[in-house]
């Protein structure tokens, strides 16, 4: 049989392994359908920047290497495609070269990434870092080889890097205080948090209960780690709702559409619930908010990657020099309370709306991919697959929002003080109800 | 001694799936004490509501567990069948034809599965390991990391649904669960099963198709996941490339817990659904003490061990044995 059979299994997984190529043929046929329909409105706008003047010469380009920790959700897709995306519209498309490296959950694999791309001789890396500390002693030999090294919305210790992310902007104490003003101080409610361990699970959590321990009338009856996942979020919610269906409001971070999931799965009446960007939550505060459902809509921005990469190419370019940019920069929480929640009509955030139709995107996907100041070049379209939009070209970005973020020790520097207040709110986002 | 052992188990199947059953009941009835609101329908419908996935996948898996092999395949299997389903079925036209190709790719992989590990002799682990490791491949290239399209519509509404007042998941909980008895103890698939788990080689003596029925356990548990993929999907809204991981060790916990032996021939499926409502019981109540949630996996861990060990008969003989020998030799040693 053994000859035989061998022959039959191999014919077989063969099969398999024909079956996915076809059917990747099929899906990466139609996507390269797109993508030349992209290219010739690329090249249209290219042409068009020429006779706009910039008139830029053959030169070598830019050899730049983005490199993500781990695929396959929502947000890091969505990062990548912007930094994709950019590095294709004009001028940029003539002057970078961008490889793009998966590197996954593994820390050693990313240093031996970033090993092999200095070696290659890389100009700048981009990178969504796995771990603040661990990357250090290869952070330090990039800088020595004059690799430009810049990290976005995760960050690094090591002070020749350059950090861009939201990390500092008070997620956490920010959108607990607006639960505590919908609450007016008094009730009960549960916390979904991220992944354990995670610097930036713990400085929502820790930023939030700064707020909530001030409040003694509010009472955190459930807290779980839902690893910033809807379906987890929403195990863990029908859970905790099975032993306190009184609960007032719920505090959520990533993964919240999870939790309103859950309220409609019992048949709870809607409570507040305050969460980040999913569009699906968007969506809900704009369709529930006469039931109940008050909240606020605040989190991890993907847009971070593209800010992070213009201010990379302005110091390639030489338009930023290097002390103009802080080793810390912030991007701006994104805010949207559920009065303000508005439906696009088209594919970028125009005439101030912030959701999209539900028939557009997953309910997961993150909105926050647009900032009409810091990257106005980003479609809907390059958010989801990497396309230029078509007609754009790279605006510069306005020196005054280059800000420095507080320095955090062992999140974003080493030997560092933190500030006073780690956890200040934002006064112009929300003020606390009793004062 | 170790036929003693197993005559014994098969004997005290039927009272273990019993207790499973009585002990989840009581629990249910003490949380009172940690939460007012537990012991009420709700905190039942939510228990149920729960169980219900993890009853289907358990499903497939006990059956291959009781032919005496593992499926490790299962969680990437309900993630590639919940991307396909969200890709091909949720992209808007909602073509229910292209369910069938779905079913055909999950079949193929169970007889994969299957032809290996009954026909090419490769370790079932190994084998369902390796298998996992080709489809996440195969679902990350073909995705690019991101799956489109979205949860199909009519799913959607199916598992948001209540019929007579009770969520929709619970009538697939108790669909599942009459199915799976049937197949597992009252047909004689379910029975060929059982008597090649037990003993492989008798089995192939008397003629027992044995390769076949292998593979034909291993497409069912294909099936099983693909289904609990796609529920899955109607339930959560949409599909990530992790959205089976979560199922895939409960799977074998309840089959064992729910009174199956892990090396085959034995397992009711009765009390693999006693089992999966048990452990959800378990983690509703922990998560409602409001300890750290480390504590809280400390006190699930151990609350799986004490069970096992008071409640099959197997392995409190085995400590018996072992606690004697220990004590024996202390006396011995004084």
């Amino acid at each position: 049989m053994s000859i035989k059979a061998r022959k039959l299994f191999v014919l077989s997984m063969i099969m398999l392994i024909v079956l996915f190529i076809t059917a990747c043929g099929n899906s990466s046929g139609s996507s390269n359908g797109g993508s030349s329909s992209g290219g010739s409105s690329q090249s249209g706008s290219a042409a068009g920047s020429d006779g706009g003047g910039s008139g830029s010469e053959t030169k070598k380009k830019f050899k730049v290497y983005l490199s993500l920790s781990y695929s396959g959700n929502a947000w890091q897709n969505e990062a990548a495609n912007i930094v994709e995306a950019l590095a294709k519209t004009p001028p940029y498309d003539e002057m970078v070269e961008l490889k793009k490296v998966i590197s996954g959950a593994d820390v050693q694999k990313q240093i031996s990434d970033y090993q092999s791309m200095i070696a290659d001789g890389a100009d700048a890396i981009i990178s969504f870092p796995i771990s603040p500390t661990a990357l250090d002693s290869v952070i330090t030999q990039a800088c020595e080889q004059g690799v430009l090294m810049f990290m976005y919305d995760a960050t690094v210790t090591n002070e020749c890097a350059y950090n861009v992310s939201y990390i500092t902007a008070g997620q956490g104490q920010n959108t607990a205080q607006w639960r505590v003003n919908q609450l007016q101080g008094k009730g009960k409610i549960f916390m979904s948090r991220g992944v354990s361990g995670n610097a930036v699970d713990i400085m929502q959590y820790e930023g939030a209960m700064s707020v909530f321990n001030r409040y003694p009338g509010i009472e955190v009856v459930a807290e779980y780690y839902s690893d910033w996942d809807d379906v987890k979020t929403k195990t863990n919610t029908l859970k905790a709702l099975a032993a306190h269906p009184d609960v007032d409001g719920i505090w959520a971070e990533a993964g919240e559409y999870g939790a309103i999931q859950a309220l409609q799965q019992t048949g709870h009446k809607m409570i507040p619930v305050t969460g980040e960007n999913s569009n699906g939550f968007r969506l809900a505060l704009k369709n529930y908010a006469n039931e109940g459902l008050t909240g606020v809509s605040g989190g991890s921005p993907p847009a971070t990657s593209g800010f992070a990469f213009k201010i990379m190419m302005e110091m390639l370019t030489g338009q930023l020099s290097k002390d103009e940019v802080p080793h810390n920069i912030e991007y701006p929480l994104p805010w949207v309370p559920y009065d303000q929640v508005t439906v696009c009509e088209g594919s970028m955030f125009e005439n101030g709306c912030n959701a999209f139709p539900e028939d557009k995107v997953q309910t997961s996907f993150v909105t926050e991919v647009f900032n009409k100041d810091l990257v106005p070049e980003i479609s809907l379209e390059s958010a989801l697959e990497g396309k230029p939009t078509p007609g754009m070209t790279i605006q510069p970005i306005p020196k005054e929002m280059i800000k420095q973020a507080p320095d955090i020790p062992g999140i974003n520097c080493t030997n560092c003080n933190p500030p006073e207040d780690l956890y200040p709110l934002n006064l112009e986002l929300v003020r606390p109800f009793d004062q | 001694m170790k036929p003693a052992i197993q005559s014994e188990v098969n004997k005290g199947l039927n009272r273990y799936v019993v207790f499973v059953y009585i002990l989840t009941i009581v629990l249910i009835f003490l949380s009172k004490y940690i939460s007012p609101s537990f012991g009420s329908f709700a905190q039942i419908k939510a228990i149920l509501v729960l169980s219900s996935l993890t009853v289907l996948v358990a499903l497939g898996q006990g059956l291959v567990i009781l032919t005496g092999e593992l499926d490790l395949s299962v969680g990437k299997i309900i993630t590639l069948s919940g991307v396909l389903t969200s890709m091909w079925l949720g992209n808007g036209d909602e073509n229910w034809l292209m369910a069938i190709p779905i079913f055909a790719i999950l079949l193929l992989v169970g007889f994969l599965n299957g032809y290996g590990v009954a026909a090419l002799k490769i370790p079932s682990f190994i084998m369902t390991l390796a298998m996992s490791m080709i489809i996440y491949g195969c679902i990350l290239g073909y995705t690019k990391g991101t799956p489109d399209g979205m949860s199909p519509r009519l799913l959607e509404k199916l598992m948001a649904s209540n019929w007579f007042g009770l969520p929709s998941p619970i009538y697939v909980l108790i669909v599942v669960a009459i199915a799976g008895y049937f197949l597992q103890s009252r047909t004689k698939l379910g029975r060929t099963m059982q008597v090649i788990g037990s003993n492989r080689t008798a089995a192939h003596y008397a003629a027992i198709p044995v390769k076949r029925t292998i593979i034909f356990a291993y497409m069912i548990s294909a099936v099983c996941a693909g289904l609990t993929g796609m529920i899955l999907v109607g339930y959560s809204g949409g599909s990530t490339l992790n959205l089976g991981d979560a199922y895939l060790l409960p799977s074998i916990a309840t089959v064992v817990l729910g009174g199956a032996a892990i090396s085959g021939g034995s397992g009711n499926y009765l009390g693999t659904v006693g089992a999966a409502i048990f452990l959800t019981t378990v983690s509703t109540i922990i998560q409602a003490l409001g300890i750290s949630i480390g504590w809280q996996n400390v006190i699930y861990g151990l609350m799986i061990l004490v069970v096992l060990i008071l409640y099959r008969k197997d392995i409190y003989q085995m400590l018996q044995h072992q606690l004697r020998g220990w004590s024996t030799k202390k006396q011995e040693a004084a």
